[in-house]
């Protein structure tokens, strides 16, 4: 199953991408791969109401969570980016955090 | 060419209920006179805005689904942004995005269907059937930054 937890190496060829530690030794890096949200869960409607939805994706600064760091497809990411900027028009998620 | 929006608007919380359901009512009568439908309203009550409009830290929020013409709501549109009382409104076609999440479902349940078959199951998921038992585990695969959202309430 696509699913299941794979352990070691993230996607592409950046294995071991910062897992020097201190003193120069190589230690295995556990990563966790990512997993678009919204590919594993079927969601197939990003919508702006739904403000549940989209909160994990604005951090404290409110700025929207990079595709980097989340793990989103590119497709989802297009689509989410949409949804969060017209829940900010309507204050149901702010546009930054003073 | 009659196409489905949805538009949202947030009402001043110092509104009445009287009046809240008296903007409805404009709205209403607009889409009467110009031609259209709406197909449902949903009045979300009042909700903590996640920034301050103006002074206002609150608001009223009003979902409508019309179905019309782009001038029907470009009339919805300009009435709204002479009304005092709406502090913030949204127009959005839904109708083609609608579209798109009905093929793709569509489409998710035809391959699960026909990939069921190929495997000599029945076409349909049974009750109980399936693998939700690790599925929270798979659900905090997604963050790898270990850091709390802070979020909405600061």
């Amino acid at each position: 199953m696509n699913g299941r937890k794979s352990f070691g190496a993230k996607k592409g060829g950046r294995a071991g991408a910062g897992a020097q530690s201190k003193d120069g030794q190589r230690r295995p890096m556990f990563r966790r791969r990512k997993v678009c949200k919204f590919c594993s869960d079927k969601i197939d409607d990003i919508n702006y109401k739904d403000s549940k939805l989209l909160l994990p994706f604005v951090p404290e600064r409110a700025k929207i969570l990079p595709r980097r760091i989340s793990g989103t497809c590119a497709l989802h990411q297009r689509k989410l980016r949409v949804a969060l900027m017209r829940a900010r028009q309507l204050a149901l998620i702010p546009y930054t955090a003073e | 060419m009659t196409r489905k929006y949805e538009l949202v608007y947030v009402v001043s919380p110092e509104a009445s209920d009287d009046q809240v359901a008296d903007l409805h009512n404009q709205v209403e009568a607009i889409v009467q006179r110009i031609g259209g439908a709406i197909e449902r309203t949903d009045n979300w009550g009042r909700r903590r805005l996640a920034y301050e409009i103006g002074r206002h830290k609150e608001g009223t929020y009003v979902l409508e689904v019309i179905n019309g013409t782009g001038e029907l709501m470009k009339e919805i549109d300009r009435r709204i942004k002479v009304t005092d009382l709406i502090i913030r409104h949204l127009v959005v076609r839904v109708d083609e995005t609608e579209a798109v999440i009905a093929r793709t479902k569509a489409a998710r349940t035809k391959t699960s269907q026909r990939r069921r078959v190929a495997r000599g199951l029945p076409a349909d998921r049974l009750p109980g059937e399936g693998q939700r038992g690790d599925a929270d585990d798979d659900r905090d695969d997604r963050f790898d930054m270990g850091n709390e959202r802070g979020g909405m309430d600061r």
